[in-house]
Order: structure tokens, then sequence, then C-alpha cells
């Protein structure tokens, strides 16, 4: 008896990852073959990417600090696809809030405060940039209905340019380096490390995972925003005010790339750099958007998704140092996994 | 067979069921060489599932097409065009930033050279075509800046471009303005003196006595029967559409309820006032100086063909805001400024007509899905405005035991219910709390017999206790037999009110079609 019913949820549980085993299958078997026939010992290649991440303390503190941005920029896609729109603008909403987070830092840093209320503060505004800024798309939807997928990748070359115009700007521009980048912020600003480099915006990132999950699932607007992705006409006819779903989770997702950009900037560089939204050669928001895509935008699954890339992102850093393997071919695999994740879902939908 | 050779198209018993929709049922149907026979009834009635088969979009599931005698198969639309038969659809299906001739090509380019569009000769025959048949377009210019009509006549000459010698046109009257009618009437008198068949689609008896040589009338998905015109009158096809024996979709009757008389409340439930409406979606249908009441223990049926305002009587009662003057009162109190929560708080529910597209999230679990409207309810709130999961699960329980839901448990997908089922839920939410009014669209579209019995029980059952009902159904024998008075709606217009003992089929038939 006791057996049957775990058999029967082990057959269930299979049923539920059997689309990502085929998909992760596939495609690490499509990369492996890629990487044998350019001349790569394809075991050893292997191995580094999936095992560099935990291979020291400071591989697996790397790991953390790329999971930190990228689990909120996920959330950033991830919430505004509950309702099926796309908002490919976490790139812009995380540089507007990391831009703004410079800023305000720099423009308060001759203020005697406690670090604490700084870091609070300039957090806050961070948000409150990337959630204002993906209200515009929000709102261009809301009452325009125009298509946010355009919208946002438009602000997104607005706000590269504005980062670029603060970093070469005085008098925030750094005035010695061949590099476009801000001053330096006062070391009392910076985020404190909680474990060796590992700063405490990872603390803040798992905070927001409970917060999404928390909003999603337990929440009347969670509840709201989930009924407007089901059905949006049954969702109207049952009173939940369509335009208003749609700016909550603009402004959410906003909040959180732009949260990510602040942290950043506090935790990792300590000033405003151009490109400071870039990891392993690609950006944060668009890799928050194929980790959303992979997890199904599923609040629990995004944060066990987003690790798992920066384990390969971390990985793919690795290969490129060792085996001076093409950080590119781990872009290919992920690449594939999206592409490949999502067909498997169609495949074994019943 | 000695019949069919004056007939050019016939179908012998063509069944077509979607679902636990049976669309057709037995159908037989035939068309004699150039005559334009009218196909008449209801939306829903199957006029377009089974031109569709014939067009080659459906596959039916039983039953055979014959064509000049000869049995065909028709697979796909590739294949009725090449047995001649061509359908001009309700909407363009033109390329708006192609001309005239551009369309008319566009898909017989093979014919040509392989390389080279041969637009001068085509353009040639294209004109030939529309000087012969009467149906004159500006061939050169962009399809986008002309007119529905210009638009109609550029797809018939498409059609006969490709040969065809069975035009279908479904409901071709419904975007035509002024003459237009008129012009379309001399150029399909012009293409049947060629020896052109013309198949006319729709549900406006008045064009179908004016364009028509026969007329055959489809209801709930069976043929009532074919008349000649010159041999009919209105009042027969009213009664062939409307009042035929079989008024639901499947084998069997209607159930057999009969309301018990209840006293009705001194004082209305629900006044509405000169009542006018925005149109719901762009150039729709609006309502003009709607006034009616309905009062406790009362069941106010609202008759009329799908689009003349329904829609919008419903939902201007729960969404106010497409109200744009006139009044809705809801136990004294005007709601016009209130949201649909609101509404809902003060006891009024709806079940809207489409229960897939409208009334469900078809992807949630029948949980989520009780929850609907009532997820900003107190009772469901703690403080922090978090849910009270715990508490709507046992209620769902609760329901599900109480409405007879037949599922294993409240966190199944609703879809994965019957269309009786999934009403069920649907019901069950919108009484989950004491409510006044109920307003309900076409609540038995597509239910079996049981499950229409099922809804007819709520319906009295609220009766009985006092509230008031707003029911509205396209189907006049389901209307009569629960509704205590009957208002007819025609082109936005509440043309008439009817009480129980003055319930007539063929005049209410003929309000609704605007007789």
């Amino acid at each position: 008896m006791e057996n049957s019913i775990s058999s029967a949820r082990l057959k269930q549980l299979w049923f539920l990852i059997r689309p990502y085993v085929f998909a992760l299958g596939l495609a690490f078997l499509f990369t492996g073959v890629m990487l044998g026939l350019l001349g790569f010992n394809v075991w050893e290649a292997f191995k580094t990417l999936v095992t560099t991440s935990f291979s020291s303390r400071f591989q697996i503190v790397e790991t953390f600090k790329k999971f930190t941005p990228l689990v909120l920029t996920t959330f950033a896609f991830a919430i505004p696809f509950q309702i099926k729109f796309f908002n490919i603008g976490s790139t812009g909403q995380m540089i507007m809030g990391g831009t703004i987070a410079t800023i305000l830092g720099l423009g308060i840093s001759s203020i005697k405060m406690p670090s604490a209320l700084a870091i609070i503060l300039i957090l806050t505004a961070a948000a409150l940039t990337g959630a204002f800024y993906s209200l515009i798309a929000g709102a261009l939807k809301a009452y325009h209905n125009i298509n946010p997928i355009v919208s946002t990748i438009m602000l997104n070359f607005v706000a590269i340019q504005f980062t670029n115009f603060v970093a070469t700007t005085p008098p925030w521009q750094a005035p010695l380096t061949g590099h476009p980048m801000s001053k330096e912020l006062p070391e009392w600003m910076l985020l404190p490390k909680i474990f060796s480099e590992l700063h405490v915006g990872f603390l803040i990132a798992l905070g927001m995972v409970a917060f999404v999950y928390f909003i999603m699932k337990k929440t009347v607007i969670g509840y709201e925003i989930e009924s407007v992705g089901h059905n949006l006409r049954a969702a109207e006819v049952h009173g939940i005010n369509i335009k208003k779903t749609t700016l909550v989770t603009f402004f959410l997702g906003g909040m959180l790339a732009g949260l990510a950009g602040g942290i950043e900037v506090l935790g990792v560089h300590g000033r405003l750099v151009e490109g400071f939204a870039v990891t392993s050669g690609a950006e944060y928001g668009t890799f928050g958007t194929l980790t959303a895509l992979i997890s199904g935008a599923e609040p629990l699954a995004v944060p066990a998704v987003a690790f798992l890339m920066s384990i390969l992102l971390n990985g793919a850093d690795s290969l490129q140092r060792s085996l001076m393997v093409p950080v590119e071919l781990v872009f290919l695999t992920q690449a594939l996994i999206v592409i490949l994740v999502v067909t498997m879902r169609e495949r074994f939908k019943k | 067979m000695v019949e069919s050779t004056s007939n050019i198209l016939e179908t012998r018993g063509i069944s077509k069921r979607f679902g636990e929709v049976q669309a057709l049922y037995k159908v037989d149907f035939s068309v004699r060489k150039g005559e334009i026979h009218g196909l008449l009834g209801e939306n829903g009635a199957g006029k377009s599932t089974l031109m569709n088969i014939l067009y080659g979009l459906y596959k039916p599931d039983e039953g055979e097409i014959y064509m000049e005698g000869r049995k065909v198969h028709i697979h796909s639309p590739q294949d009725s065009l090449k047995l001649g038969i061509g359908m001009i659809h309700q909407m363009s299906t033109l390329v708006p930033e192609f001309t005239a001739v551009e369309n008319i090509v566009l898909g017989t380019e093979e014919s040509g050279s392989r390389v080279r569009l041969d637009f001068s000769s085509a353009r040639k025959e294209i004109l030939k075509l529309s000087e012969k048949f009467g149906l004159k377009f500006p061939p050169d210019v962009k399809v986008k800046e002309l007119s529905a009509g210009t638009k109609q006549k550029i797809e018939i000459i498409r059609a006969l471009y490709r040969k065809a010698k069975i035009l279908i046109l479904d409901e071709p009257t419904a975007y035509l303005v002024g003459d237009e009618f008129d012009q379309l009437l001399k150029s399909l008198k012009v293409l049947v003196e060629n020896g052109v068949t013309v198949i006319f689609i729709t549900h406006k008896i008045r064009e179908v006595m004016q364009a028509c040589h026969r007329a055959s009338v489809l209801k709930g998905g069976r043929m009532q029967g074919t008349v000649e015109i010159d041999k009919t009158t209105k009042e027969e096809l009213v009664s062939l559409m409307f009042t035929g024996q079989n008024i639901d979709v499947t084998d069997s009757a209607l159930p057999n309820v009969v309301p018990e008389p209840v006293k009705r409340s001194e004082k209305p439930i629900c006044v509405v006032k000169n009542l006018n409406t925005r149109p719901i979606v762009k150039d729709g249908i609006v309502l003009k100086d709607v006034s009616f009441e309905i009062y406790g223990g009362e069941i106010f049926g609202i008759a009329g063909i799908s689009g003349n305002g329904q829609k919008e009587l419903a939902e201007a009662i729960v969404n106010p805001s497409i109200i744009a003057s006139g009044e809705v009162v809801i136990n004294g109190n005007p709601i016009s400024n209130l949201s649909t929560i609101d509404i809902f708080k003060m006891g009024v529910f709806y079940t809207p007509e489409d229960r897939v597209y409208e009334a469900i999230l078809p992807t949630a679990s029948i949980k989520k899905n009780l929850l609907l409207g009532h997820h900003r309810d107190e009772a469901f709130l703690e403080k922090m405005r978090t849910l009270r999961w715990n508490r709507i699960k046992g209620v769902s329980k609760e329901l599900i035991r109480k409405f007879n839901v037949k599922t294993p448990h409240e966190e199944l997908e609703i879809r994965k219910l019957s269309g009786g089922n999934i009403q069920k839920v649907v019901f069950a939410r919108a009484l989950m709390n004491p409510i006044d009014l109920l307003v309900t669209h076409n609540p038995t579209a597509g239910l079996d017999m049981s499950s229409v019995k099922f809804v007819f029980e709520q319906l009295l059952d609220l009766r009985k206790n006092g509230k008031a009902i707003l029911y509205l159904n396209e189907d006049l024998d389901e209307l009569m037999i629960v509704s205590d008075r009957i208002g007819v709606l025609h082109e936005g217009c509440l043309v008439a009110i009817f009480h129980r003992d003055e319930f007539d089929k063929n005049r209410i038939g003929a309000l609704m079609i605007g007789g």
C-alpha cells in the first residue's frame, strides 16, 4: 500500500520533470558534440562547467554573487509574464537603478549618516527608479495598448545612453580612467560582507524571493495577477481591473530589476561602471529572461533555475580561463536549453 | 439517383459534433443549379458548420456530399475550389495592402510563368469578369481604402476567377451600408442568369424573402425544411426558425419543469431606467433607452437574436463603466459609480454567456475558479489583505458537495470537467453568498438534458426564495418554460414585454427579427 502510493508520487514527479530532463540531456549532448568537434576534451569541459562553482570557497561566493542579480532580473521578467506580457526591459531598469543609486550615493556622500541608513536610502531609490522606469512600459500597455516588447527594448537604449552620460560627465565622472565610470562611492556606503567576498545583497535577494512568493501566492493582488494570466476576459468580467494589474506587474518587475542595479553598484563595483549589468559577456537582463522562460515563471522554480544558471555562468568563466573554451559555447548551451525546454514542455503536454 | 440530376450540390445525413455539442445532426440539404438558395437559422443553428464542411474546413463525422450527382470527398479548401465551390466569408479575407488585381491573382500564380507574374493578362481577364457580372471596383487601389461592399465584390470576382460554379456567401449583408445590399442583389441575379449557383447564409428573414428562390431552415443543428419563397410567408419561416420540435442540441426534449406560483415582491429589486450604453467592442451595438424592472420572486427573460444587445445589457448591470446615460438601481441604490466587485458585494452575481472564454479560468483549479469574483470578500481576507486559503478550500469542498460537482478534489484544473460540471461550478460561485439578483446569459448553451434541468432548478429555487433573475437566452423555448415575463431585444431596443399569459412564440419570434 505504502509502496504503491510512493510509486504513484514518483510517477507524478517524473511527468513533471520529464521535459526538463530531456531538454538538459539533449542540450548537453549537442554541446558535447560541438566541444568534441572543436577538439576540446569533452569530459574535462563538462566537469569544469558543473563542478567549478563548488571547487572552492571563492567559487561558491562567486556563484552566489552571480545568483543575486540574476534571480532579481528573472523575476523582473517572470512577474509581467504571469499575465503574458514580455518585459524585455530588465536591462534598462537595472542600469537605471544602478545609475540613480550612484548619483544619489555621490550626492549624499558628504552628509554624515549611519551607513545602514544610506544603504537603505540608496537601494530604495534604485528599486523605485526601476519600478517607475518599467511603469512607463506598463502604462503604455495599459492605456495605449502598446506592446511592451517594443517599449521596453526602446527604453533599454535610453537607459544605456543615460548611464553613459552619467559615467562620462562631471561631477560624477571619474577623472583619470579610460573606461566610462563614475567616481568611487565612499567605503562606508558599500554593502557589508557577510561571508568572505559575499555581500549582504545576497540576503536581500533571498528576501525578495520570499517577498515575491508571498505576493503571488498569499495576497489578493497575486491571485488577481494569476487570474488575469489564466483568462484575461474572465478576470475582467469578475471585477479584476486589468489596467491596474498590468501596472502592478510592471511596477514589481521593474522594482526588482532596479534593486539588482543598486546591489551591483553598492555590492560589487562600488561605483557606476559602463557595462556593470553584464556578466560573463551577457546582460543579466537577457539571462534573466532566459532563466524565467526555463523556469516557466513559477515563483518557486525561479530561484532554483536561477541558481543552476549561476553555476553554469560561473563554470563558463572558468572554462574560458582554464581550457580556452569560448564562453559563447555556454551561451549556446543555454539557448538550446531554453528552446528545448519550451519544445519539450509542449511535446509532453497531455 | 434520378432526383440528383437537377441538384448541383447535395448533402445526405451530415452530422458533426464538437465535444459535447452536436452542431449538425443528419442534415440533408440540396441546391439546384442556377438558384439563389437561402440558408436560414439563428446563431449556433449550424449554418456556418455546414458551409465549412462544404468548403473543406471541417470534416463531417458522417454523411455524404454529392456534386452533380457524383459523390465527392472534400478534405480541404483546395479540394472544394477544384470542385468549383467558392466561399465569401463574413469578414474580408483580402490582403489590405494589395490591390484588387493582386488579391485576385494571389494563390493562382502557378498558372503563369514560374518566376514572373503575368499581371497584364490576368488583369484583362479580371476586368472582363467584372464587366460581365456588373461587379465594378477600382482594380489598382489598395484594398484597405475600399468599402466593405466593394471588398465583397472583389471577393466574388476572385471566386469566379477561380472558376467557381457555386458561391457560398456567409452573412454577406453584415457589413453592408446604404444601397450596397440592393447592388449585391442585382449582381447575384446576373450571376445566376449566367449559370452560377448561390448559397446565401443569413439569419434575417427579410433578406431571404427579397433575395432567394428557395430557402432551407436550420435549427439546433437539424434541417427544419426547405421552402419555395414564392409559395411561403414570413410567418412560416418564423415558425420554422423558432418553433421546431427539437429545442436543444442533444437527442432529448426539454426538462419538464413547471414554475409554481410565487408571490412577487412589492418593490422591484432591480430598476433599469432609460439605459443607454457605450459599445463593448469597437463599432459594436449599443442599448437605446432600455427600461424595465425586475421584482423579487420573478424571472425576467430577455429574448433576442444574438448580438442585439444582450451582452451589453448583462454587462451594464455588473460593469456600469459602459453605461452612457440612464440608470440602474439595485435595492434602491444607484450603481453607476460602483465597481464590479462593489456590485457583487451588494448581492448581485453574473454568469456570462461564454462558459470557457468569459466564465472560467480554464487552466486554474476549481478552488481558484470558485474564488473569482469573491476574492475581495471580507470572509476570505486576513487583516493584511492576504487570502485565507484554508477557508477557501473548505468552502470549495462544501460547494462541490452541495452542487454535486463530479470531481475527485477541488484542486483539479476546471477545464478537465465536462460542460455540465463546469456550469455547476459557475453556479456554485454565483450562489456562494446569498444574492438578490442573478444575471445569467445563455446558461444552458451546449448542455445536456440533466444539466439544463440543473440550471432551471437553480433559477426556480432563487425565484421561490424571492430573488430576482435576469435571464438572457437566445433559445425562446427555454425562456418560455421558466420566465414570468419576457422582454424582446432588437437592435439594442427593448421592443416589447410579454407577461406569461401572453407568451406567443410567433409574435415574440417576429419581434426578435424586427417584424
